[in-house]
């Protein structure tokens, strides 16, 4: 397995995560405050276009120079170990570093830009960063610390059956670079299973997407929610929480679940988790303070109910 | 010694050492004679031969009009005794075509005391210009009397490799092997690192037979020839046997083997069985693909050979039960893995395949599903000896599936990590050989293979259309994952021939499954330190007219080692490998200058000469460095990496060089442009074509002949500067087992160029192609023009 | 002269993926068999008549129709075709290159009208945001917690401990200055203008 840092940690912020689960962020900060892994959040980094990239808005070059900037940022912090909440981040990051290493001609490009926009102190050099080893996602860095979470576990979960959803972006875009399969992700089943949770390790559809589709959620609104049907009908009755590692995919499931549910006629009954938020609740965390319940749209509080403290 | 007996029987034939001897250190030089042939008039007829005769100095020099006729041949031995001729020039046409004839044409002489002047291709044939050409062969005449004068006579290299063979792998390729070369009287060892020989055949119930257009029993076939094995006199056979250690010797290899005894006395042991009745210990059987069970004190299956039990120690508890019911003794734990020091003339690789692990393939359910299962599994499960005894039925519920879909291509022709990007050739033929037998005796089971291509090559697209006529469902598509949905296997394909994703329900999936390289095939090819290629299999030194040598003398391969095949390639490859060792035992016995020797004194053993050897000529004998006569091209490539100087190539000594290159560019006139092409023999036949062709160039070119690029150093190129090269040209075929070197040494001798001064653009590197003679042409004039241009300005 | 001049642009859309910088010079485009896999596993063949194997083929074929077809705006963009595909080919990046195609020509600009919104959000705060003009449908779907939520988020990340995530001052103008460098402000006129 790759070497997953520890310290020098830039938590880079994620536009779906600010707005609609912050809670996965202040989960992260305190199990990372509580892990002893040392980061920081850099309050003028930019996000990483991810939305308006796959809605066919962004150019690569503007990607890449707006890369760039963060790219400075994460230097002149010293905090050069990107690590983000967001499965989309995570590959847009990888794929911006890829080319400005290896593509010549777009890093002088990139550079030009950034000169004519009057930030030649943040022009990048090839290989200033490394795409293997600078980025990274959160589930990399708690999965490192797994045995550490498991022996801090203050909740019990053993009554609670929970299924993963791998984020596309992160097993399918760089699948060589993950630190699980793309054919049979069980990174999150295997931190679940850390937690002291009870792992539904195969479904129909595990591996397939969200439905989310960038635009199609917007654009093409009955198509994406097939695809999310697909997963929630194939999970019905087998867990009580599905798990996620991206907020644009627990966004299309927390939120769309309802929807599903009427035109079915009955409740599927799934919570939906960041794997941050379910190991900062098994560790302890307040629910409301830290793990930010409050804003899901399917309520956790019958989760939060069930699960009593370990003797 | 030898008395020549022809003409003048008191002409005693002095061995070349003493020649030699005598030419180095006696006041009288060797006596040299110069024959010239006119070649009817193709020499003749450009070429002013009085002029080129009085321009010659020598003991005797005389004129013909076809040297290499028959009569010839009189006249060159009556003059070499005459007048006491030491050493002989034949200044007539290529070596290539006839360097052989005048070496025989002489005898007595040492073969190394005949040097060919190649005035035909080289000048008349090339030249128009007469008295450019004249001079030129006056040039390169003197180039060749030179050359010849310290030319060293060198003896040939005889060699006797050793009448016998080890086989490593005990499978239908291995037996083959050994079965024909103790027919051919040449002792053989099969070593099998499984308690059992015959391979995966044994396991595979029935093969495809396009001849037959039906399914023959394996074992029925395999069983004759192992009896024939195990009876042979000339084979001895080893099993639960691994290789620890291998060192190479000039006439054989010597070989560490291990073997473990499985604790049994294996000539005390009558296979009653009973010590497995009373095992305890019940295991996966890897026989039925773990499908059923056997005890920790095993045989494999009833036909094994050797008949014998053999405990697995792995899963062994030594509760003593077997020891307590054999009746033989046979059954002894304290026996220890035996280790054997083995010697053999040669080797054959015949380690044969593994199965692709469908783990790597989770998305197919191998490990998931029990009616998810490989092409083995299913052979097992339509064995008469198997877990079902023949009957298809599903290990989920014993039922007899309505259904089957085959997965092709598992594996197999994929670039993604853990993939083969190779075909593994023989899954089709295999689906339909299952497709048939399932068809066949279950009518009412429909069976579907998903494909991307179906690959029935040759006579085999007859056995698909046989299947296909027992009804067959083909769907042209490669499946994306399999599913189970209420109870029932899902398959996710698109028919791409309709253009429709589909969600085929099945109650049976077979994936047909990569094969790959055994890891006994990748452990023995590093302990041999054998080639293998970029997927793993044993690399053959020439895929195509060296199919079973390995890029290792004396080591050979056939069977699934070398690559994905079925039986009747096997077999037929295993064949050749025995032709093989016969040839090298039988023939293959001497070696031709050049040739690389090292002076042992002066090596310390640094092991460069060995590492930039592709042809692998060079190995540690016990305490020093050796060169394979066999194996050595006289390339070079060790003498120019040596920091000891202990390395001479034989055949081409720098002193012949030196001469060479200086006599070249005597006599160069003001103006005069002088071009020396260094050509192997690839560049060299080049050259020759464009003579055959008739096809002009200046005669400004110049040639030497050399085995490789990697014989020339840099000194070599200053001294030819210096005396006055305008520029160098190097042509050599790049042979892939030395592109390494190659590269190394343009590099090596370009830096080396440059630091003393000489512009980059006046040494030149070409990539030789024997038929690609024009663009050698094409390479002469170009450099002559590029210096004649910048002589202008 | 005419037929050699056809020959040359038979490859000219393959030739224009390969050379696109969202396509890594290892894309195994040209490597394609047809074989399916891709389709076998794409929601978007599953739940429309897009198929990403046919998408490749009329690539292959330089046929033009395919930036006509409808369906290809159905792709997630989630890759699972890429993640497997035996010959290292990506139709998800293939299918991002045609669409980019498709929008500088001009073609299918209403498909993005509506998100041109998000473009201007970034550019002022450089953040990503879901464009207000869909707002409502999400009220729809989502329910009334939906607006009750987005108004009580700037509490409920305070006490999250959580800081102000929309980039002002110095960090913002860097922002907008980099994106009238790249272009990114112009192409976004020029979209609006269009639509």
């Amino acid at each position: 397995m790759k070497n997953i840092p520890h310290e020098n940690i830039l938590l880079f912020k994620s536009c779906l995560v600010n707005v609609e689960y912050p809670g996965v962020e202040s989960s992260t900060r305190y199990l990372f405050d509580h892990l002893g892994v040392e980061y920081q959040v850099h309050p003028d980094q930019s996000c990483c276009t991810g939305l308006g990239y796959y809605y066919d808005l962004f150019d690569q070059y503007s990607t890449l120079a707006l890369a760039a900037r963060n790219f400075y940022l994460a230097r002149e912090s010293e905090h050069t170990n990107i690590t983000t909440l967001c499965a989309t981040c995570y590959a847009i990051l990888k794929k911006s570093l890829h080319l400005l290493n290896s593509n010549e001609k777009a890093r002088s490009k990139v550079n030009e830009i950034l000169e004519e926009a009057g930030l030649s102190h943040m022009k990048y050099e090839a290989n200033m960063l490394s795409s293997e080893e600078n980025i990274f996602h959160i589930v990399e860095v708690l999965y490192s610390k797994r045995e550490q979470i498991s022996q801090k576990i203050k909740k019990d979960f053993s009554k609670i059956k929970v299924a993963s959803h791998h984020a596309c972006h992160y097993c399918k875009i760089y699948p060589e670079q993950s630190i699980t399969s793309s054919r049979n992700p069980m990174l999150l089943d295997e931190l679940a299973d850390c937690c002291g949770v009870k792992v539904v390790d195969w479904y129909d559809f595990k591996k397939a997407t969200c439905g989310a589709g960038f635009s199609q959620r917007f654009a093409n609104r009955d198509l994406s929610l097939s695809a999310t049907r697909d997963k929630l009908y194939a999970l019905e009755g087998k867990a009580d929480v599905l798990l996620h590692m991206c907020p644009n995919c627990q966004m299309q499931f927390d939120r769309y679940q309802p929807v599903l549910e009427k035109e079915l006629g009955r409740k599927i009954g799934l919570i939906h988790l960041n794997i941050a938020q379910l190991a900062a609740l098994a560790m302890g965390a307040d629910p409301y303070e830290v793990v930010g319940i409050q804003t899901h749209t399917i309520p956790v509080e019958d989760l939060i109910d069930k699960i009593k403290d370990i003797e | 010694m030898i008395i020549m007996t022809n003409n003048s029987p008191q002409v005693e034939y002095i061995p070349p050492v003493y020649k030699e001897k005598r030419l180095r250190h006696s006041k009288n030089p060797d006596k040299i004679g110069v024959f010239l042939c006119r070649c009817g008039d193709n020499i003749s007829n450009i070429i002013d031969m009085e002029k080129l005769k009085s321009s010659i100095k020598a003991d005797f020099v005389a004129e013909f009009e076809n040297l290499c006729s028959i009569n010839c041949r009189r006249h060159i031995r009556e003059e070499i005794i005459e007048h006491d001729l030491d050493r002989v020039a034949i200044v007539a046409c290529s070596p290539l075509t006839h360097l052989k004839t005048f070496q025989n044409y002489a005898d007595p002489l040492n073969p190394h005391m005949v040097e060919m002047i190649n005035l035909r291709e080289q000048c008349s044939w090339v030249h128009t210009d007469q008295e450019k050409a004249t001079k030129k062969a006056i040039e390169v005449t003197r180039a060749g009397i030179e050359k010849l004068k310290n030319a060293q006579a060198l003896d040939k290299i005889i060699r006797q490799t050793e009448k016998s063979a080890a086989i490593f792998g005990g499978g239908i390729s291995g037996i083959t092997a050994a079965l024909s070369l103790a027919n051919q009287g040449i002792k053989s060892c099969i070593i099998e690192k499984k308690p059992t020989i015959g391979g995966n055949m044994v396991k595979i119930g029935k093969v495809f037979s396009p001849e037959k257009l039906a399914e023959e029993c394996a074992l029925c076939i395999l069983n004759p020839i192992i009896n024939e094995v195990i009876n042979h006199k000339n084979i001895h056979i080893m099993t639960r046997t691994n290789l620890l250690r291998a060192g190479r010797k000039a006439t054989h290899f010597k070989l560490i083997l291990e073997k473990d005894t499985g604790l049994v006395h294996e000539e005390r042991c009558i296979a009653c069985g009973k010590c497995a009745e009373v095992c305890p210990v019940e295991v996966p059987d890897e026989w039925n693909q773990k499908m059923t069970t056997r005890k920790a004190i095993y045989k494999t299956f009833p036909q094994a050979v050797p008949d014998v039990y053999t405990i697995d120690r792995e899963n062994c508890i030594e509760c003593g039960m077997c020891a307590e019911a054999c009746k033989m003794g046979a059954i002894d734990f304290k026996l220890k893995p035996e280790v054997i020091p083995f010697q053999a003339g040669n080797i054959i690789i015949a380690t044969g395949h593994e199965n692709y692990d469908l783990n790597k393939r989770p998305e197919y359910g191998y490990h998931r599903f029990d009616d998810v299962i490989s092409q083995m599994d299913l052979s097992r499960i339509l064995g008469v000896n198997g877990p079902t005894q023949g009957e298809l039925l599903r290990i989920s519920d014993g039922k007899v599936p309505d259904k089957v879909v085959m997965i092709q291509c598992t594996g197999s022709r994929d670039e993604k990590a853990d993939g083969k990007r190779y075909c593994s050739k023989v899954c089709c033929m295999i689906a339909l050989k299952h497709a048939s037998i399932i068809r066949e005796h279950y009518p009412d089971t429909e069976v579907v293979i998903c494909y991307t291509d179906l690959r029935t090559v040759g006579m085999y697209e007859n056995y698909l259309r046989y299947v296909q006529d027992k009804g067959l469902k083909l769907i042209r598509g490669r499946p994306g994952e399999v599913s189970k949905k209420d109870g029932k296997l899902v398959v996710r394909v698109e028919d791409t021939l309709e253009g429709k994703p589909l969600d085929i329900e099945t109650d049976m999936v077979v994936l047909s499954e990569a094969i790959e390289p055994s890891a006994g095939t990748m452990r023995i090819a590093r302990k041999l330190n054998v080639g293998m290629n970029q997927d793993l299999f044993i690399k053959e030194k020439h895929a195509k007219i060296k199919p079973v040598n390995t890029d290792m003398g004396r080591i050979f391969v056939c069977g699934t080692a070398q690559g994905p095949k079925d039986i009747t390639d096997s077999v037929a490859q295993a064949n050749a490998a025995a032709a093989k060792v016969s040839e090298e035992i039988e023939s293959g016995t001497e070696a031709e200058p050049p040739v690389a020797v090292i002076e042992t004194s002066k090596c310390d053993l640094c092991g460069k000469c060995r590492n930039i050897c592709g042809f692998k000529a060079v190995y540690k004998d016990e305490e020093n460095m050796a060169v394979d006569p066999m194996a050595c091209r006289g390339c070079g490539a060790c003498a120019g990496q040596c920091p000891q100087e202990a390395i001479e190539i034989k055949g081409i000594n720098d002193q012949e060089l030196y001469a060479q290159i200086k006599a070249l560019l005597s006599d160069k006139e003001e103006g005069e442009i002088r071009i020396l092409a260094f050509l192997d023999n690839v560049g060299y036949t080049a050259a020759d074509t464009i003579g055959y062709n008739r096809i002009n160039y200046p005669e400004a070119i110049r040639i030497i002949r050399i085995p490789s690029i990697n014989r020339i150093m840099s000194h070599h190129l200053m001294y030819a500067f210096n005396q006055g090269a305008d520029g160098i040209l190097m042509a050599e075929y790049p042979d892939e087992c030395m592109l390494e070197a190659h590269k190394a040494k343009i590099k090596e001798l370009t830096e080396k160029i440059a630091a003393e001064g000489i512009p980059n653009d006046r040494l030149r590197f070409y990539k030789a192609y024997a038929p690609h003679y024009r663009g050698l042409n094409k390479q002469f004039h170009r450099f002559y023009e590029d210096i004649r241009a910048e002589a202008k300005i | 002269m005419m037929e050699k001049k056809h020959k040359k642009s038979q490859h000219s859309l393959v030739r224009e993926i390969k050379d696109n910088l969202r396509a890594s010079p290892d894309l195994g485009i040209k490597r394609c068999m047809q074989c399916g896999l891709c389709t076998s596993n794409c929601p978007a063949a599953r739940h429309s008549d897009y198929d990403p194997r046919e998408m490749v083929k009329k690539v292959l074929d330089n046929n033009l129709e395919v930036l006509d077809n409808p369906d290809i705006w159905n792709c997630f963009y989630c890759y699972t075709c890429a993640s497997n595909c035996p010959v290292n080919n990506s139709p998800s990046l293939i299918n991002q290159i045609l669409r980019e195609k498709i929008l500088n020509t001009g073609g299918n600009v209403s498909r993005v009208a509506e998100f041109i919104e998000f473009g201007y959000n970034y550019v002022e705060k450089g953040v990503g945001t879901i464009p207000s003009t869909f707002f409502q449908d999400l009220v729809d779907d989502f329910g009334e917690d939906y607006p009750k939520l987005k108004h009580d988020l700037p509490d409920i990340r305070r006490k999250l401990g959580l800081k102000e995530y929309n980039l002002k001052g110095e960090a913002a103008a860097e922002v907008k200055n980099i994106l009238k460098a790249s272009g990114f402000t112009q192409r976004l006129e020029k979209l609006k203008k269009i639509a």
